[in-house]
């Protein structure tokens, strides 16, 4: 549009060229016929000739031109508008751009070799906290937390070493209040037209899945850390491949490297030899009834050592994710080691106490000893003397040395009773009739019993079934609750002093109650009778009951005291009967 | 009654003395009957106090070995019961553990001795035939007595009164003041008493007063 003036000045400026060279040639001619030759003569025609044919050239000529000049007006005009439009297009495709540059949700950032800001949009520098200008020509590390500077830098060096690939990373960045955004960056360095180098930035905002991320890693960790603590790993189980998906823990419970997924079959190698067929039976089952399961079993590591894990599945319902049973594993070694501690240690109390309740009884002891070893001494003296008669009494002397004999017999099986009391090791259970182990028990406090004149009435049911257990130890039992019941007692003096043992039996089980008329029991002593070191006694140990309850709990079976409805207390135990599944 | 039973023909000897035995363990018991069996001396033995106490006891010299340690009874506690009882055996003790205590009330209350188990055969056959020899003696003693107390019974009323007061010292006529009669009739009742008592003198007479325990108090008239 701006051009048209020009183009029709330059078309005029031709024409008027044009027609003035015409009538500058017919001036000349016109003048020449005026002075020059007469008007007959040949020249005069050739002039008048020459006068109108440039007159007439200068005529076609200047159509010509306006004709030609005509055309390239218009030609001129058609591309100058198709200039305009193409200049009108560009304009608006680079305001589009721009406006998509400043406000694309992405911060762009431009910056040069040495991390100046070349450029930065809108959107960039408004998520930082600043504007534009404050950002342009200063250094694009002042967007960078210190501790992220030096990345920052060497980020922009290898984009800068590897001109033309694009790197991406995750980078916090700060904002100008101060506050830490974090981002991922996608940057490829250029060449521009003049050689330089620069760096392109596109920072997109992460910090949501960063921080969920982070959420979701620290829940991680926890978990790890917590199964890690408590020694639980977890654990998938694809039945279909037979694969199991393990959490670290588990990996280190069973001393495997960590591994996406593990076979079963591997596994099941490192399951303790004696344990193996019964996992693989119970999981067995599990798999073809579709149940939870849960087991005990121990696992022999490469180097020789032993671990007790309890492994707890649940059958999962939902199979989209090709798991059909998830679980915990726990490492229970120390549990083990712990419980098997324990037992020592209460074996080692529970001797002690039987010892202690021993020397209570040494007296009768002695007395039980004494007895048959006196009748021995005597029936060997009566022996000598049925001899040195006149003739010898042999069938006397016979019928003596048998009677020494039992009697002998008889202090040793006391003394094998006591030492079996006094020995350590015990725990063999076998089965056993209660009646006798009460009587083995009898023949022992039978001196108490007298001593302290207490009458002993025994109830004892004559058809029990057998039970399966350690005689010493119920030994013990029994004689503890004897004891017990016969300084209850002690105090009393306006009533006879009687002590009750009974035994009767159920469908499962067998019961031994032992009954005083003592002191009886203090309501308020009854839930503490049996913890261990409480006592009512002056001299009392504490030990027997919480022993006894325990030895009891060991065979299966429970240990309870109540008060007597008149006075005294009644002290029952229950052992199950001696059948399958017995403990 | 248990432990060995003494054979019939032994019972019949009315003389033959008998060793009790009482102990709750049957060993024992046996064991102490056999070794008496052995040097010809008749046991009875029992299990209890109360066992014993059912059967008759014969009027034998006897001793009683008891245990101390006794169901349900004491052994010294059966001790005094038994001389509560008038019932003098004389007593050996049997013990386990005997403690010096225990001993000295046993020794107190007349016990013969005091045993331990085991004891030595020959210790339990001496203290035996020292309690069956003491046991003999007393009844021998009682015997006498007896044989006293019957002669006194045959006494009037009035010969008892003059025999207390002879044996008391005093003379015929004092004795004749005393209770109010002539001289002559105290010497017909000492002549009766000295002839009923079986007297052989008036020292003889004086002994048997002081056993049957009659002093001049009692040969006073009531008044």
């Amino acid at each position: 549009m701006m051009r048209n003036p020009a183009i029709r000045s330059w078309r005029a400026a031709e024409q008027w060229l044009l027609g003035s060279m015409a009538l500058a040639l017919g001036a000349a001619a016109g003048i020449w016929l005026l002075l020059g030759p007469a008007p007959t003569t040949t020249p005069y025609f050739i002039a008048i000739t020459l006068l109108v044919a440039s007159l007439a050239a200068s005529v076609i000529m200047m159509g010509l031109v306006g004709r030609s000049s005509r055309q390239m007006e218009a030609l001129l005009q058609g591309r100058a508008s198709a200039e305009a439009r193409a200049i009108e297009t560009l304009r608006n495709s680079e305001a589009q751009w721009k406006e998509v540059f400043e406000h694309n949700p992405v911060m762009y950032f431009m910056v040069d070799a040495t991390g100046t800001v070349l450029s930065v949009n809108t959107f960039g520098a408004a998520q930082l906290g600043y504007s534009v200008d404050e950002l342009l020509g200063q250094s694009v590390l002042k967007v960078f937390p210190a501790e992220e500077r030096q990345t920052a830098q060497s980020n922009v060096a290898v984009c800068l070493g590897n001109i033309g690939r694009t790197h991406s990373w995750e980078i916090c960045k700060i904002r100008k209040d101060g506050s830490t955004l974090w981002v991922r960056e996608n940057a490829k360095a250029v060449r521009l037209m003049n050689d330089q180098p620069i760096v392109l930035i596109a920072c997109e905002d992460i910090t949501e899945r960063k921080q969920a991320e982070n959420a979701l890693r620290q829940s991680e960790m926890y978990l790890a850390e917590a199964q890690r603590l408590s020694h639980t790993g977890s654990f998938g189980w694809r039945a279909g491949s037979d694969e199991l998906i393990w959490s670290e823990e588990t990996f280190r419970i069973f001393g495997f490297d960590k591994a996406p997924s593990i076979k079963r079959a591997t596994v099941i190698q490192r399951i303790h030899p004696d344990d193996r067929a019964r996992v693989l039976r119970t999981t067995k089952r599990a798999l073809s009834e579709w149940k939870d399961f849960e087991h005990g079993y121990r696992l022999l590591m490469p180097d020789g050592s032993v671990k007790h894990v309890h492994a707890r599945a649940h059958a999962v319902k939902d199979t989209s994710s090709g798991i059909d049973f998830v679980g915990a594993v726990s490492d229970v070694t120390a549990r083990k080691r712990a419980e098997v501690e324990l037992h020592e240690a209460q074996a080692s109390l529970a001797h002690v106490t039987r010892v202690t309740a021993l020397g209570e009884l040494a007296a009768s002891i002695a007395h039980e000893v004494n007895q048959p070893l006196a009748a021995v001494v005597t029936n060997a003296a009566a022996c000598q003397r049925w001899l040195d008669r006149e003739p010898p009494d042999l069938k006397e002397a016979r019928a003596t040395v048998e009677s020494i004999i039992r009697d002998g017999n008889r202090a040793g099986e006391v003394i094998q009773r006591v030492r079996a009391l006094v020995n350590k090791a015990t725990d063999q259970k076998t089965a056993i009739h209660i009646n006798d182990v009460i009587n083995e028990v009898i023949s022992l406090v039978q001196h108490q019993l007298l001593s302290h004149q207490v009458m002993l009435r025994l109830e004892l049911s004559p058809d029990l079934p057998l039970v399966l257990a350690d005689r010493i130890q119920l030994q013990q039992v029994i004689l503890n609750l004897v004891i017990n019941g016969i300084e209850a007692m002690q105090p009393v003096t306006d009533r006879p002093r009687e002590l009750v043992i009974r035994t009767c039996q159920d469908e499962t089980q067998i019961m031994v109650t032992v009954k005083d008329c003592g002191v009886g029991l203090a309501t308020e002593n009854l839930e503490r009778l049996f913890e261990a070191f409480f006592t009512t006694k002056p001299r009392g140990m504490g030990m027997g009951l919480s022993i006894c309850r325990s030895i009891v709990g060991a065979h299966g079976g429970r240990l309870s005291a109540s008060a007597n409805a008149g006075p005294g207390a009644t002290f029952q135990f229950s052992l199950p009967s001696n059948q399958e599944g017995a403990p | 009654m248990t432990g060995r039973p003494a054979s019939p023909s032994t019972l019949a000897t009315a003389e033959e003395p008998v060793v009790f035995v009482i102990d709750d363990d049957p060993s024992v018991r046996e064991a102490l009957s056999n070794l008496f069996r052995s040097v010809g001396l008749r046991a009875e033995a029992f299990g209890s106090a109360h066992e014993f106490l059912q059967c008759k006891l014969p009027n034998v010299p006897s001793c009683l070995i008891l245990d101390i340690r006794l169901p349900r009874v004491s052994g010294l506690d059966f001790q005094a019961e038994l001389a509560k009882a008038d019932i003098h055996i004389p007593i050996i003790f049997m013990t386990g553990h005997g403690d010096i205590p225990m001993t000295v009330r046993a020794m107190k209350a007349g016990a013969v001795d005091f045993l331990t188990k085991p004891f030595r055969d020959q210790d339990m056959l001496d203290a035996v035939t020292a309690a069956i020899e003491r046991d003999r003696n007393s009844r021998d003693e009682a015997k006498v007595l007896a044989n006293l107390h019957a002669l006194f019974a045959t006494l009037t009323p009035r010969e008892r009164q003059v025999m207390a007061l002879v044996t008391a010292g005093l003379m015929n006529k004092q004795i004749a003041a005393e209770i109010g009669v002539a001289e002559i009739t105290v010497k017909i009742h000492r002549g009766h008493i000295m002839r009923k008592m079986a007297a052989k003198s008036l020292p003889d007479l004086v002994r048997m007063a002081e056993l049957l325990g009659i002093g001049p108090a009692s040969g006073r008239p009531q008044t």
